[in-house]
């Protein structure tokens, strides 16, 4: 009996802690939606930070998008990403074949090779990258981050994708090359469509990494018609410094869409983590 | 031959760059005129005289030393929480996680607003309950870089929790019962059993932290860029400002070649533990 109760109360406490918590995440984004919906006025009448204004102040979300040229900023990220996206994946996609499938020599070697660049810091190929661009005048251009992007993206691609192909038996590619399968057709017709959960995992988080990336866009893209959402949001925010209510609506309207993204693909996320702890 | 493209794309991206930055460093330059051999005499200059260098060395330091014993005991502790078993727990786990999908620029934008000296949440929720401390945060700078560094937990505490959650749960529970039975009591078998059988976990958590922390920059240049007064110039901020703001590239260069050898002491080890067992 009192082991009983003894563990109802572990329980409730664990509860308790785990609610706690679970409101100090959650804390500053209701204090962020609070003040999105308050006009200037209502910062000058004194209503506190969780108190909501008779009038909700839609206006901020609207000349957000408009004025605020948050909607150009998401088209031009959308359209980085929905290419680089594929992109990338289809390259590292190759290689990870070729280092699972083929009979190239020092495959490890090469692999880790690649690995090494996930984890170098990016500020060490910054000023070469512009300096390059800004001769073959790839500056303030789409190709040339995306470009940049798959460069910095393949490292973890191959990692991923590797470690699925490998688990996939090499019978298969008997059987394909006694059916006079070439290497090409082995890739597009058995071994990618085997490969398609480690791919699905890979779209979103690499989708939303590109989309989120803000040093590289930063440095590449200067004109204000071709910013990212990243570097437009910073802009935003130099243009309206001290229009509170504004400025949340801005920053809300770049997180929305990826957190739907995110509710709607979470087990994606956790599966790819925990996918490469075991590999 | 299919890993042609990945390879050019990597060496035109990645290696080019690094050893052209290593070359750059090596420079007096202003980014667009001519460029004057120095040999070491930027790391040089950066090491002995420097002293905005020295300090964002020195916050870089501590940030990684934060890093490695605050941010990796509460995610252990919260992927201890949620590896058991009780109703709300994919709740919990995705309102924990769901700052690593936003962007790092929006995260320092909201806790921006957060410390706002104003009308920003911390000082409201002193107002609440009472108390009349009142604190400037970021623009305080004895405080600002822990402010940061909280904001930085928020955003980020669900990667390496979802690694060790991911750990724990290739922990068999026959293990943990035999443990059990053995008398061992919660405290002695998490830390002879579980702590011990996370190893390889701990590894891939610690390595990945520490590079991500030694390059630190977008919460950072969202929230103080490196001020008040250098109080949060880190070694990436500093990279920077003093290449893309003052036109100092050989020294914002040097900067970044001195991240990349601190990095290599990390990756070196890493790397070499994970093929280990190719």
């Amino acid at each position: 009996m009192s082991g009983k109760t003894k563990k109802y109360g572990k329980k409730a406490v664990l509860y308790l802690i785990l609610i706690l918590i679970g409101i100090i995440w959650i804390v500053p984004v209701l204090a962020v939606v609070a003040t999105s919906l308050k006009s200037k006025q209502d910062f000058f009448s004194g209503l506190s930070l969780f108190e909501l204004p008779d009038q909700i102040a839609w206006s901020n979300f609207v000349n957000a998008m408009t004025k605020g040229r948050l909607f150009m900023y998401m088209k031009n990220d959308l359209l980085v990403s929905v290419i680089k996206v594929p992109l990338g994946i289809f390259v590292e996609s190759l290689a990870a074949f070729a280092l699972t499938r083929t009979n190239i020599r020092h495959k490890t070697g090469i692999f880790i090779f690649f690995l090494i660049g996930m984890m170098l810091p990016m500020q060490v190929a910054l000023v070469p990258i512009n300096v390059i661009f800004n001769k073959i005048n790839w500056i303030n251009t789409f190709h040339g981050l995306i470009f940049v992007y798959i460069g910095f993206g393949i490292s973890i691609g191959i990692l991923i994708l590797r470690g699925f192909m490998r688990g996939i038996p090499r019978e298969l590619d008997e059987a394909a090359r006694i059916d006079g399968c070439t290497k090409w057709q082995l890739y597009y017709k058995i071994i990618m469509p085997i490969t398609k959960p480690a791919v699905a995992t890979l779209i979103i988080t690499d989708f939303l990494s590109t989309w989120n990336e803000y040093l590289l866009a930063s440095v590449i893209i200067n004109d204000t018609y071709k910013k990212t959402v990243p570097v437009g949001l910073m802009t935003f925010v130099g243009e309206h410094g001290t229009d509170y209510g504004y400025l949340c609506a801005g920053v809300l309207i770049c997180v929305i869409p990826v957190l739907i993204v995110y509710l709607v693909f979470q087990r994606y996320f956790v599966e790819g983590i925990s996918g490469a702890v075991k590999s | 031959m299919f890993l042609v493209p990945a390879f050019v794309i990597y060496v035109a991206v990645i290696v080019i760059p690094i050893l052209y930055s290593l070359f750059i460093s090596m420079h007096d330059w202003n980014g667009v005129g001519e460029m004057k051999f120095l040999g070491l005499g930027n790391y040089i200059q950066l090491f002995t005289a420097d002293e905005v260098f020295q300090k964002s060395l020195v916050n870089t330091i501590i940030w990684v030393l934060l890093t490695i014993v605050v941010t990796t005991s509460i995610s252990l502790l919260f992927a201890v929480m949620l590896n058991k078993k009780f109703a709300g727990r994919t709740l919990f786990r995705g309102l924990l996680y769901f700052p690593c999908v936003i962007a790092p620029i929006a995260v320092s934008i909201i806790w921006r607003w957060m410390y706002d000296p104003n009308i920003g949440f911390f000082n409201w929720f002193f107002d609440a309950i009472g108390l009349s401390y009142r604190q400037t945060w970021i623009s305080d700078p004895k405080v600002s870089l822990y402010a940061l560094f909280v904001a930085a937990i928020w955003q980020m505490i669900g990667q390496p929790m979802i690694l060790f959650l991911a750990g724990l749960q290739t922990i068999p529970g026959e293990i943990q019962e035999a443990a059990f039975i053995d008398g061992a009591n919660s405290i002695q078998q998490f830390f002879r059993i579980t702590i011990p059988m996370l190893k390889e976990t701990f590894v891939m958590v610690l390595a990945t932290l520490i590079v991500n922390a030694i390059n630190v920059y977008d919460i950072i240049c969202g929230l103080t860029n490196g001020g008040p007064n250098n109080a949060t110039q880190v070694l990436s901020t500093y990279m920077y400002t003093q290449t893309f703001q003052y036109n100092h590239v050989g020294t914002g260069t040097a900067v970044a070649c001195v991240m990349l050898l601190i990095s290599l002491v990390v990756i070196v080890p890493y790397v070499s533990f994970s093929a280990r067992d190719e």
